[in-house]
């Protein structure tokens, strides 16, 4: 989930920071030193995560595009200037084309506004954004609610008394809202000082940047792994069911299936499954700026050299062409398997399905998924000739069962011809005739288009005055029989008109 | 969409009374004469459908529609009023089927012309649809079930659907006043009743039917609430094509659908079989299959040009040429099932037919920059086909760290073949419903119980195993992990054991892994021993599962070699003994122990061998009375008795080995060797004049 950090340099950031005697600090010091706080801790703990820094006031500038590299980020924190007013609605404008153009609208992302919670004046302001959102056009909408999924945190280098004195607050909570409600507003406690901005930002990463660390069962074989990027809380109906599922800690292998059986299934998210060493606290993709970079490259090397069973499990996978089936939470599934990238890496990924007994029709309910030893026969076949994948529905889709459909008149027009067409070629076509024959008198019958059989009755009368000589006498007896029933039947008379009732081909002896 | 939204329930009443037999005045010429047979021959007048027959088979395409798409859980009733209601299904997800509706709208026939005007009315269906609507689903009834104290989050919502002849706006207004008071009074009903919900929300969607070339007397009218119960909606559309056009466009509103029209589509033309013409089909499906495209904006609809189906709207997708392979994942975002729009139609049943027989297609989106992206993907899953949205956005996990590079990523010997058969053997295989559950636990859960068994004694590397690297133990490996042994699978088992026990005899090499050790590794017999502690291992990890299981890891004890030592052999030979004369003098426990004290011990474990032949091949025969007692005096001894005289086979060990020195040169550095070992690399301290052992690295 990439993370857009949105910096307010306008001038009130400068504002200094009453301390006793020390250092003078400005807001934007305060600002800074919690970001560098953020940089270092993702660079330690959550390495994958593309950040990119926004620098605004009533203009934006995309300073950082996003990037894993978070010494540039710290680079070019601490190159910032002072600007003018704040203008949030620009910014978040920025935001969204700038997210959009990187990942398009579906990808989930993080927005971490910092401020100082004066939110401008006049217009431009937050305040007069919030207030004229009922009277804009569609060239001009508000970039709230943004169009891909959003978490958004904003954190303000203020104390919440400061900002309730104002509306500011107020109009914060506002955006919140209309951002979709998934986020937070965090403030400082106690003075603006660096050890209350370091505990707000704390605070933030605690809620949204701390590594997902779980364990990988197979039975009795596991190991630790780092679930990146961490898996969200999925609310499927919030009216049945309003509480979010997470996922579990523990990941526990039910089974494996074929890639081509599982085929292309549809996921809400995917993930990358890092083995971490256990001993270790932080762990293995923080690795690069330490303290003590010769002891950790020695960990780093005995984890390894010991075996892993990710790994194991990896090239298994990788090698077979197969996917382990893992449970989430209750009737919570998803699917490990081995992703490689172009350049030969290839690595252990984990896609969720959604939330549910069945995410996948052709697989069945998941739990009613067995061992094949138990099977009596394995469904398999003895040399892995068969599948008993996809399972099939019990009621065929209407383009599976050639269904009957005369909402054009060529559909009509069509199903009577192909009748014709057979009836000319009696007695050879005898069943295909007749079976064509019943299918229109079934859609007939159904919608009750009893005039539709009395034609087609007098089409095959008049088929049977049109017989050449050289025809065979059966041709005859069968259209007059047939036509015969298909009167009978539009009188609507229970005796020849039930749906179910089948004409059958008049029984004509010829060979003697 | 919500589990228990609007669109749950959805109550069809159609209109039976005498009106409904009118024409609708649409002529159909279903005699399409070719050139060749046109003289002389009079064509067939056209026919016309009735009022009647236009609703039915466009309320049954609506049907088709949203059965195809939602095969469960989205519910139809069907009811035909006219001088009282016939309701022709209920909410079972058995009944819902066009099969069952066109079977039950056979059985009504078309309306009667001449029963009594005044005694038909369309109210009676639409009274029998509220009440049907507070009859609760098989869902509903599940959920409820399941929420047990939050029950109350399972809502009653539902449509009703009217198909009719209304006289005037008036009396459309009257049936609104009517289905309002049904609701209130059914709701006061369903408050007292478990087996009825109340209504919290229902939707009326009325349409008015009439005749081509008459004017209508009902006018349009959008959504308005009538109540918070209740919202109505008035169409007044003119039988035949409009009214299919007008379900058509409903089914869509109703069900969240969108329509995709994949073009391009190369098709081989029945008469000149060698060229291909390019065809289109529309499908439906659900709407979030677009969710992308609506977002981005980057939208390219066909717009209205959808020959015949009015203001709809339909999404242009082209037909990839490049076919994937089923052997690929894509990384899908969403699949959803479809319905094409015109099913019978040659283009369209080309495409099914086509992906019915297991083949996919990739779609392409067409962009205003003209760059191409391949954003779908149509498949068929057992009979169903479904529309996959395939992710074409940068990946926010590009370019991660390999595995190689973390945790395990140095290890080279992983078994990866052997867990690869492992995985195959623990594949999963759906297992039916009725099917019975002799352990009171899910499929699912027996299988992870299957894997917990598999695993218990699982060495992930080569090096770390002698026993998963022998043919010869295969059988017993697969074996011990069952959940039960038959008494064949213990036979095999105990084979298995006495085959190694002959390669010991035979002193056949073990694939002991030579990684960490020097020179030759281990000697034979000390091979022998840690294969044999790993089998025990193995083995020891499920003797507590059955008596059986039990069995073979007593062989193994028993077989085993342990060193020789001259009581362990006074014993057996004892035993020997006993059992040789078992038939004759059975139960005489003391017996001498004359010759056995100088035979060796290979010799009387190659015995036992045959002895358990003996027994294995006459299941029938008496279990031995002393068996028992023998093993677990056995099973006490200290497992190490290195100390003891030296048995023939090393003496010839050693002999052989000797012999064999003398014929090559020995190794310089088993020559040079202090206490066997010997230092790597010397040259290098010579040439740099620094002590290696100093950095302490390359000692290594």
């Amino acid at each position: 989930m990439p993370t857009v950090v949105l910096m307010d340099v306008s001038l009130s950031m400068t504002r200094p920071v009453s301390l006793d005697g020390s250092e003078e600090f400005q807001r934007k010091n305060l600002a800074v030193h919690g970001l560098t706080m953020l940089f270092e801790h993702m660079a330690a703990n959550y390495r994958l995560e593309f950040t990119a820094l926004v620098a605004f006031s009533s203009l934006w500038e995309h300073l950082v595009p996003f990037t894993r590299d978070y010494n540039a980020l710290q680079e070019a924190l601490s190159n910032l200037e002072d600007y003018d007013k704040t203008c949030v609605e620009s910014a978040l404008h920025g935001v969204s084309n700038i997210v959009q153009q990187e990942w398009g609208s579906s990808c989930p992302c993080q927005v971490v506004l910092v401020t100082d919670g004066s939110l401008g004046i006049g217009k431009g302001s937050l305040r007069h954004s919030l207030h004229t959102l009922k009277q804009r056009g569609d060239d001009k909408k508000f970039p709230l609610p943004f169009p891909f999924p959003a978490k958004m945190f904003i954190m303000c280098v203020a104390n919440a008394e400061e900002l309730q004195m104002t509306d500011a607050m107020d109009n914060l909570e506002e955006l919140l809202r209309l951002s979709g409600g998934e986020g937070q507003i965090f403030t400082m406690e106690g003075p603006l000082c660096l050890k209350s901005v370091q505990a707000m930002f704390g605070r933030l990463i605690d809620q949204a940047y701390s590594p997902f660390h779980a364990v990988l069962h197979c039975g009795n074989l596991s190991s630790d792994v780092q679930v990146f990027p961490r898996p969200e809380p999925v609310v499927v109906d919030d009216e049945v069911e309003p509480m979010p599922r997470t996922v579990s800690t523990d990941l526990e292998i039910v089974g494996f299936i074929e890639i081509g059986d599982i085929s292309s299934p549809p996921v809400i998210s995917r993930h990358l499954v890092l083995p971490i060493a256990v001993n270790k606290e932080v762990d293995e993709v923080g690795t690069g700026t330490t303290d003590e970079p010769e002891e950790e490259a020695s960990a780093s090397q005995m984890a390894g050299k010991s075996p892993n069973f990710c790994v194991l499990l990896h090239g298994s996978l990788k090698v077979e062409g197969m996917v382990a089936l893992v449970q989430l939470g209750p009737d919570w599934y998803g699917m490990l398997y081995s992703q490689a990238d172009s350049k030969k890496k290839s690595n252990l990924m984990m896609s969720l399905f959604e939330p549910g007994p069945e995410p996948l029709p052709w697989l069945g309910k998941i739990s009613h998924l067995g061992p094949i030893s138990e099977a009596a026969e394995n469904p398999y076949g003895e040399d892995d000739s068969k599948s008993p994948f996809p399972v099939q529905p019990q009621i065929k889709r209407s383009y599976a069962q050639n269904v009957t459909v005369w909402i054009k008149a060529s559909g009509l027009q069509t199903d009577v011809q192909k009748i014709l067409r057979n009836a000319r070629k009696l007695p050879e076509k005898t069943q295909t005739f007749y079976k064509e024959l019943n299918r229109l008198r079934k859609a007939a019958l159904a919608f009750g288009f009893w005039e539709l059989l009395k034609g087609v009755a007098e089409l095959l009368e008049r088929e049977c005055t049109m017989l050449p000589d050289s025809a065979h006498p059966d041709a005859a007896f069968q259209l007059s029989h047939a036509a015969q029933q298909l009167k009978l039947a539009s009188t609507g008379d229970s005796q020849y008109a039930a749906f179910d009732h089948n004409i059958a081909p008049m029984h004509t002896d010829f060979s003697s | 969409m919500k589990m228990f939204a609007v669109s749950h329930k959805t109550a069809f009443v159609v209109d039976h009374c005498p009106y409904m037999a009118e024409s609708s005045r649409q002529q159909v010429e279903c005699d399409v004469l070719t050139k060749s047979r046109a003289q002389g021959v009079i064509p067939l007048a056209p026919v016309s459908k009735s009022l009647w027959t236009c609703a039915v088979e466009c309320s049954m395409e609506y049907c088709r529609i949203l059965y195809d798409v939602y095969p469960t859980n989205k519910l139809v009733n069907y009811i035909v009023s006219d001088s009282e209601f016939h309701i022709l299904n209920s909410w079972r997800q058995d009944d819902q089927s066009t099969h069952e509706l066109m079977s039950a709208l056979a059985a009504v026939g078309p309306p009667n012309p001449r029963e009594d005007p005044e005694c038909c009315s369309i109210l009676h269906g639409l009274v029998a649809a509220v009440e049907s609507l507070c009859k609760i689903t098989e869902l509903q009834h599940e959920k409820r079930i399941a929420l047990m104290d939050t029950a109350e989050r399972v809502a009653n919502r539902g449509r009703i659907i009217c198909l009719t002849n209304a006289k005037s706006d008036t009396h459309v207004r009257m049936l609104e006043d009517c289905i309002q008071e049904t609701i209130l009074e059914q709701n006061k009903l369903a408050a007292g009743s478990d087996r009825l919900m109340a209504i919290q929300q229902c939707e009326l969607v009325l349409v008015h039917i009439y005749p081509q070339g008459e004017d209508t007397l009902v006018s349009d009218r959008p959504k308005k609430e009538i109540s918070p119960l209740l919202t109505s909606e008035v169409h007044s559309v003119r039988a035949g094509r409009h009214l299919a056009t007008k379900l058509n466009v409903l089914v869509q509103q109703h069900f969240d659908l969108a329509s995709t029209t994949i073009t391009n589509i190369p098709m081989k033309e029945e008469q000149h079989a060698n060229t291909s013409a390019n065809y289109d089909v529309e499908l439906l499906h659900h709407r979030d299959a677009h969710l992308e495209f609506f977002k981005s904006g980057d939208l390219h609809m066909a717009g209205s040009t959808s020959r015949d189906s009015g203001l709809k709207e339909t999404v242009t997708l082209k037909w990839c040429t490049p076919r994937t392979n089923s052997i690929e994942l894509h990384y899908c975002t969403g699949a959803y099932r479809i319905s094409p729009t015109d099913v019978n139609s040659r283009p369209s049943s080309c495409l099914t037919n086509f992906l019915l027989n297991g083949r996919s297609v990739l779609l392409e989106q067409p962009r205003k920059s003209g760059s191409k992206v391949i954003s779908h993907m149509l498949s068929s899953h057992g009979g169903e086909i479904f529309l996959h949205v395939l992710n074409s956005t940068r990946s926010t996990l590009e370019d991660p760290p390999s595995i190689s590079e973390g945790c395990g990523g140095r290890v080279t010997d992983y078994r990866i073949t052997d867990f690869g058969e492992f995985m195959r053997e623990n594949r999963l295989a759906p297992v039916p419903e009725s099917s019975p559950d002799p352990s009171g636990k899910l499929p699912a859960e027996r299988a992870k119980a299957q894997l917990e068994r598999h695993t218990r004694y699982w060495p992930m590397i080569i090096s770390q195993t002698t026993i998963f690297n022998m043919q010869a133990v295969v059988p017993l490996a697969n074996l011990i992990v069952k959940e039960t042994l038959t008494e064949e699978d213990v036979l095999t088992c105990q084979k298995t054991v006495y085959n190694l026990v002959d390669m010991e005899r035979k002193n056949d090499p073990l694939p002991i892994s030579t990684v960490g050790s020097r020179g030759k590794g281990p000697k034979r017999d000390e091979q022998y021993r840690i294969m044999w502690n790993e089998l025990e291992t193995l083995v020891k990890t499920h003797a507590g599962a059955t008596d059986r299981h039990q069995r073979v890891l007593d062989c193994i004890v028993a077989c085993r070699s342990k060193p020789p030592e001259e009581e362990d052999r006074k014993k057996r030979g004892r035993k020997r003994e006993d059992k040789e004369d078992r038939t004759e003098k059975n139960g005489s426990k003391e017996a001498d122990d004359k010759s056995w004290q100088d035979s060796e011990r290979l010799k009387a474990l190659d015995k036992e061998e045959q002895e358990s032949e003996v027994i294995k091949d006459s299941p029938d025969s008496p279990e031995p009375p002393n068996k028992k007692p023998r093993l677990a005096s056995e099973e006490v001894q200290p497992p190490e008795k290195a100390k003891g005289p030296v048995s023939l086979l090393a003496l010839w060990t050693n002999r052989i080995t000797a012999a064999n020195s003398r014929k090559h040169q020995e190794f310089a550095g088993r020559v040079n060797s202090v206490n066997n070992k010997a230092e790597l690399y010397q040259h290098l301290k010579d040439e740099n004049g620094m002590d290696v052992h100093e950095n302490g690295k390359a000692a290594r």
